[in-house]
């Protein structure tokens, strides 16, 4: 296949680093066959134990004049994401890989090159730390009504609230029904509180490493209920031992309304090193 | 809620995933050699772009610290 971006002038090509592999398990396992979608060509760039998985892009396109008005284009953005994603899962099924963030554009291969050198020793400490694994997401959502319904088993406090609010009459049921939900909201309040520890605390033992992350409101969620835990974990590959401890763990907190929500694999975006300098 | 929209409603937050994590994590190689992006708050940038249909976007109501947390 050939690259659009080819016809260009040669001087107007760049690198576009999606991440960086081990050059034994890459080279040997990926081969040369790794497209990135319809119109991309996907190089592996070889420096020393380490390849940079690459594609040749049009520095025009990635100029940092141009970018923002790149970047409000949203059939662009979202088709580079996606391309982006979609090159390192590649490589993902065959090796360990430490995934760039969008937009990692070197002016040519010397310094690409440069990069992978320079920087090979902490390049290949990041790789040593997500050999073998792959990063998964966990969020937990609460439904409001099993959430109530569950609290009133263990709270007796609710479960009179309940009931009076269910036999009384007019402004008096309206009162019961708010210190009801006054009740339950506070009762959340503090389930929110200890949903870190566990949520976070159980699915750690099953994973080399794990974050928690911020949460996201409801219009970025795409679920009406609250998330009340956003999480990601390094895991073994097959991903056994922690889907064991994730099943068991929503069983235990299914009966309090809570539903857990699992990701991936991705590339161990989480954690890898957030910065490495070009030196 | 119809299938077509349900299957919108999965594609996006699949996309909030990616969005999230291609543009907020992995590797930032700063310095000369590249094309800077830096500066630009890429993952508002991107939310504020792929998500235009949300009126509002709000701040994460809290920021827990990590735990166990990653260099």
């Amino acid at each position: 296949m050939i690259a659009p971006t080819a016809t260009l002038p040669r001087k107007g090509l760049g690198w576009y680093l999606y991440g960086v592999a081990a050059a034994d398990e890459a080279s040997a396992r990926l081969g040369a066959g790794l497209a990135a979608g319809a119109a991309q060509e996907v190089e592996l760039v070889a420096e020393g134990p380490l390849v940079g998985v690459a594609s040749r892009v049009s520095l025009e396109e990635f100029d940092e004049q141009a970018l923002p008005d790149r970047l409000s284009d949203a059939t662009w953005l979202e088709q580079k994401i996606r391309t982006h994603e979609h090159v390192l899962e590649r490589v993902l099924e065959h090796a360990s890989v430490v995934p760039c963030r969008f937009g990692t554009v070197y002016r040519g291969e010397v310094e690409l090159r440069r990069f992978l050198s320079e920087r090979g020793e902490a390049l290949e400490a990041a790789l040593d730390r997500v050999r073998g694994k792959v990063e998964v997401g966990v969020k937990a959502f609460v439904d409001r009504d099993r959430f109530a319904a569950g609290r009133a088993r263990q709270n007796d406090d609710i479960r009179q609230l309940e009931a009076q609010a269910s036999t009384a009459e007019g402004g008096r049921a309206y009162l019961e029904r708010r210190r009801l939900e006054q009740l339950v909201a506070s009762e959340l309040e503090r389930f929110r509180g200890e949903a870190t520890d566990r949520i976070h605390t159980r699915l750690m033992s099953a994973a080399e490493d794990g974050l928690v992350l911020p949460l996201q409101a409801p219009e970025l969620s795409g679920r009406a209920e609250e998330m009340v835990f956003n999480g990601a974990y390094l895991v073994t590959a097959d991903r056994v031992g922690f889907e064991e401890a994730l099943g068991s763990l929503a069983r235990d907190i299914r009966d309090d309304g809570i539903d857990l929500e699992l990701t991936g694999p991705w590339p161990a975006y989480n954690f890898v090193p957030e910065e490495l300098g070009a030196g | 809620m119809s299938m077509s929209e349900q299957q919108t409603l999965k594609q996006q937050v699949t996309l909030l995933e990616l969005v999230d994590r291609v543009l907020n994590k992995g590797v930032v190689v700063s310095g000369d050699i590249t094309l800077s992006v830096a500066g630009v708050d890429l993952v508002y940038v991107g939310l504020r772009v792929l998500l235009s249909s949300v009126a509002t976007l709000e701040e994460p109501r809290e920021r827990i610290s990590a735990a166990g947390a990653a260099p």
